[in-house]
């Protein structure tokens, strides 16, 4: 069943979701403001009756545990964001022309991504009221110590610079199709191609380019593979969570994450309005591998980890190591995760195993599997810390009704954006339909254009 | 852009006068500074050459400042002659060049002769008089390098003496108007594989219970707490003036960041609504306050005052404050130096004081651990000195002393009150009267009543050191007889002291290795309760998780 595409890609498709209107899209939408809606209600009596709604409680004396799922999705949503911003600069900086059809929709995965991230921060808040009084107003201080304010710093860094990414690629696209764009939106249209002249495009392909270079240098550095992991892993006494290992295991759960993440929004795309020949079954094939890449990575460095404590480490790493190898939640996400690992492998060797329904199955088991991960790696570190005096430590923790409601309520906020997003502007970029056809709408080598790309 | 005003700095008249003012504030003279400042730029211009500068000022300086540590002439010459050797070496190869590059580098000199002109100045506000070099270099944070140097709250925990019956957890909760379950202070039995039971004080000391190792867990107000470093508000800080570090509950957002990266889990969280309500909060033993603010509010080096005193509001982390309310004098002077379990404590087992200074008796407890429990011991048992002149007459001898019934002394409390006197004497160390310095004052009573007794017995004969069990008197024999009588503690130690928190809490007896456990101790939590602010009256919790999976939505009992 291998898909064959002939045809090949015009405006009208990417223009097909803004000027559509679907009972399913409807449908859809209407699913995801409820879970939304269902959420902020929850949210709500948590404010009114403070964060005792949760699961939630003191380490120590007390055998609770301090932080849980809502920090647990936290960095999941931050690694989703993360690793989605990565794949759309890893595209344009090396050269992957084969993804650029799904650039723009790993950059929009960011602004999502970080946008729930963000409203996690606020809702496991005991007092979000004074997130700008108390927050800001120590920043200049705070920013020299504090392991969470650099990464309040970074998230609001990245979202500058995913949004205007995001922001410059779109006046190129816009500028072009105006006319067929809803003259609704128009004041927005106008407002987001302010000046523009098509004497700026070498410019911003510029720009980009080297936003596109600092994501790729800052990952490491300071996105997934620094301060995110830095906020547990600095900690003097809670050897769940101590150890250089966390930088790239957290950068390769981010990248797993957020390439599962875009194959399932790719796919629900492509679905809703036939883009067999813009999402082609080549790029579920390509980024299926680099799945499997990235959670080779991780089951590696997981074995790291976990053989440093067991294997003589000292009592306190011991006793975390050995309780995480032994926790039900941890063997059955290892053993998903592994398992797309050795169904990906098998693909690799025998295509005909490949199917889109398979990579999207994958995808969601991944996601699981990271989420589940990222959790459970927030509680460990209470359940055994290094002073393990406590007759309450380990102490018990479950999240509560409105923290599983959180899940569905960020998720709901994401394809809200999605869905909205999609009405206004292309989520595929104009450049890669036209770099499809062969065409170059601008400053290209002219040995490129000759040479039509289509895979067939 | 400023050289119509008369100022000799750059940014003009205005920063200047700024500057002036910075340095009025100080005690160090203005005129001075601003003198210094204004040559300092000339350096940078090059009117001036920086060995110059430094020569003019050296005299000032070193009367100013009591010492100088920028580089004199003397200093400067012999640095050049050493670098003479390969300088001028390297300098020579460039020929014409050399004297080109070497006036760039006098330049360069003189630019950063200015700047630490400049530095010495900036240090002097901050109220230090050194010019550079100073603090003690265990990697402090800004706010650490400020702190008090005279000034550290801490404790002195004697384990061994602590028999675990509660009294402080219970005066703790009642003083702080705590929610069931918010042990800022929490006592708890452990078993150690490496220990096979407790190791008490000695029979004849109050305190201690063989069945069981102890440990008493207040927050241990670290020098580098991993809680105030990780704060992304400053809500959690330390007190510059005497080490305490507090939460301001007016700040706290409540991301809990600090109970996560504590590795004592001395944090507790207010999940819900606290159980008193702040205009119920009206101190300790009834004594009632019209404004809660008083006992909830302490007081800062500048003048200000910040809500860190007491239960948190809704929202906010709180744990053990070692009571700033006691310390600022608001409920009376005879509890400065004090704390609310130091105060309940029946046998005496927690220490509180200035870890700084040797009097305390956080210090002398910790340092002369054996002395301070016999002086503990003893102090109700010795007769003033009034009584003895009394009861004693010319003449009289042990014998008499000890057979006297008014007296009421054995041939045990006398020898330890002459051990007491010969090692103070040693010591020769005062109480002073700025703080509770209980130890230091009980053994000056006891030496009151031990040199009125010698006015009549003469204690230091050979008979009666024999029969005193001293020896020849000397101060080992004196502390041999004190350990003997104290007990000598197996050891003392600071909770995870290898991973750099410097914590200020000391403890004396068993330390709980890497795979102690806590176990059922002698006194059961839920049959100590504690009466409230408001007068509800409720019982100690040990878990709180139990109280707090009330108020879960969904709660399904299930756990990860």
């Amino acid at each position: 069943m291998v898909a064959v595409s002939t045809k090949l890609p015009t405006e009208e498709d990417i223009l097909r979701p803004i000027n559509t209107l679907t009972k399913k899209y409807f449908i859809l939408y209407g699913i995801a403001a409820l879970a939304l809606l269902a959420f902020l209600v929850g949210w709500a009596y948590q404010l009114q009756k403070g964060l005792i709604v949760t699961g939630l409680g003191d380490w120590g004396s007390g055998g609770g545990s301090t932080w849980g799922l809502y920090i647990g999705a936290f960095i999941w949503w931050v690694g989703v964001a993360h690793g989605g911003i990565i794949l759309s600069a890893a595209v344009r900086l090396l050269g992957m022309d084969r993804y650029m059809p799904i650039a723009r929709l790993a950059e929009m995965t960011t602004i999502g991504g970080l946008s729930a991230a963000g409203f996690y921060i606020l809702v496991h808040m005991g007092r979000p009221d004074r997130m700008v009084t108390s927050v800001l107003g120590h920043y200049h201080i705070t920013v020299n110590n504090s392991p969470l304010v650099w990464d309040v710093t970074v998230i609001t860094a990245y979202f500058v610079l995913s949004a205007t990414y995001l922001g410059l690629t779109l006046r190129y696209d816009v500028s072009r199709l105006r006319d067929d764009l809803p003259d609704m939106f128009e004041p927005v249209y106008k407002l987001m191609t302010i000046g523009y002249t098509e004497k700026e495009d070498e410019v911003i392909d510029r720009m980009v380019w080297w936003l596109a270079a600092a994501v790729i240098i800052m990952a490491p550095l300071l996105l997934h593979g620094g301060v995110i992991p830095w906020l547990f892993a600095l900690l003097p006494a809670m050897p769940a969570w101590s150890g250089g290992i966390q930088g790239p295991m957290f950068l390769s759960i981010a990248l797993m994450s957020a390439i599962s993440g875009v194959m399932i929004i790719s796919y629900a795309f492509r679905r809703a309005y036939d883009w067999e020949h813009i999402i082609t079954d080549d790029i579920f094939r390509g980024l299926l591998l680099w799945l499997g890449f990235f959670t080779l990575l991780f089951l590696w460095f997981q074995l790291q980890s976990v053989l440093n404590g067991v294997f003589m480490g000292p009592l306190a790493s011991q006793h975390a190591a050995e309780a995480k190898m032994a926790h039900p939640a941890y063997q059955v996400a290892m053993t998903l995760m592994f398992g797309t690992l050795v169904f990906i492998f098998l693909q690799g060797i025998r295509p005909a195993l490949f199917s889109k329904k398979r990579a999207l199955l994958a995808s969601g088991i991944i996601l699981t599997g990271t989420l589940t991960e990222k959790i459970l790696f927030v509680v460990e570190g209470f359940l055994h810390p290094t002073f393990d005096i406590y007759a309450a430590t380990p102490g018990t923790y479950f999240p509560s009704l409105i923290e599983w409601l959180s899940l569905a309520g960020t998720a709901g906020l994401v394809a809200l954006l999605f869905l909205n997003l999609s009405k206004l502007v292309p989520v595929v970029e104009l450049h890669a339909v036209e770099h499809m056809r062969g065409e170059h709408g601008h400053d290209e080598d002219d040995e490129h254009a000759t040479e039509p790309e289509v895979k067939a | 852009m400023s050289t119509d005003d008369e100022s000799f700095h750059p940014l003009g008249q205005e920063w200047e006068g700024e500057l002036e003012n910075m340095l009025d504030d100080t005690e160090y003279d203005t005129d001075l500074g601003m003198q210094m400042a204004q040559d300092a730029m000339r350096v940078t211009k090059g009117e001036l050459s920086e060995a110059e500068f430094h020569e003019m000022y050296h005299d000032d300086v070193m009367e100013e400042f009591g010492e100088d540590q920028r580089p004199t002439q003397e200093a400067f010459e012999a640095a050049q002659e050493e670098a003479k050797g390969t300088v001028s070496r390297m300098l020579s190869a460039f020929d014409g060049d050399g004297e080109e590059s070497r006036r760039d580098v006098m330049k360069k000199m003189g630019v950063g002769a200015a700047t630490v002109g400049m530095g010495a100045f900036g240090s002097t506000i901050d109220g230090k008089p050194s010019l550079a070099g100073e603090g003690e270099g265990h990697g402090g944070s800004h706010s650490q390098a400020e702190q008090n140097e005279d000034l550290q709250w801490g404790m002195t925990i004697d384990l061994e003496r602590c028999d675990g019956c509660l009294s402080c957890m219970e005066a703790c909760a009642s003083e702080n108007d705590l929610d069931q379950g918010v042990n800022w202070m929490y006592v708890m039995a452990f078993e150690d594989e490496l220990t096979s039971g407790g190791s008490p004080a000695p029979d004849n000391i109050v305190g201690g219970t063989s069945d069981h190792n102890m440990l008493v867990r207040p927050c241990q107000h670290c020098t580098d707490a991993p809680c105030e470093k990780v704060c992304p508000t400053t809500a959690r800080h330390t007190r510059d003036k005497d080490g305490l570090v507090l939460t301001d509950y007016d700040v706290c957002i409540g991301c809990r960041y600090c109970q996560v990266a504590c590795p004592y889990g001395v944090n507790y969280f207010q999940w819900d609504e606290p159980d008193v309500a702040h205009e119920d909060i009206n101190g300790h033993d009834g004594a009632e306050v019209d404004d809660p603010e008083e006992i909830t509010h302490a007081e800062y080096e500048n003048g200000t005052e910040r809500w860190v005193d007491s239960r948190s509001p809704r929202g906010t982390m709180s744990k053990c404050t070692m009571c700033p309310s006691m310390q600022d004098g608001r409920q009376g002077e005879e509890r400065v130096g004090t704390t609310a379990c130091e105060r309940a404590c029946p046998p005496d087992a927690i220490q509180f004081g200035n870890v700084k200074d040797e009097r305390s008796d956080a210090s002398q407890h910790g340092e002369h651990p054996s002395k301070s429990r016999a002086i503990i011991e003893i102090s109700g048992d010795v007769p003033d000195p009034e009584t003895i002149d009394a009861q004693l007459s010319e003449g009289d001898d042990l014998e008499a002393v000890l057979g006297n019934e008014e007296l009421d002394l054995n041939a045990e409390v006398v020898s330890i009150m002459k051990a007491v006197q010969i090692v103070s004497e040693e010591e020769g160390l005062e109480p002073g009267d700025e703080e509770n310095n209980t130890i230091l004052e009980g053994q000056v009573t006891i030496v009151e009543s031990v040199t009125a007794l010698e006015e009549y017995v003469d204690l230091e004969s050979e008979a009666a050191l024999t029969e005193l069990q001293l020896g020849d008197g000397e101060a080992s024999d004196a502390n041999a007889r004190l350990r003997e009588f104290a007990g000598n503690p197996s050891s003392k130690f600071k909770l995870l002291e290898d991973i750099g928190t410097h914590p200020n809490i000391t403890y004396i007896g068993q330390e709980p290795g890497p795979e102690a456990e806590q176990v059922e101790g002698p006194s059961e939590y839920s049959d100590i309760s504690y009466e409230r602010s408001d007068g509800s009256e409720v019982d100690l919790v040990d878990k709180r998780q139990e109280i707090l999976d009330e108020g879960t939505v969904g709660d399904v009992g299930w756990s990860l």
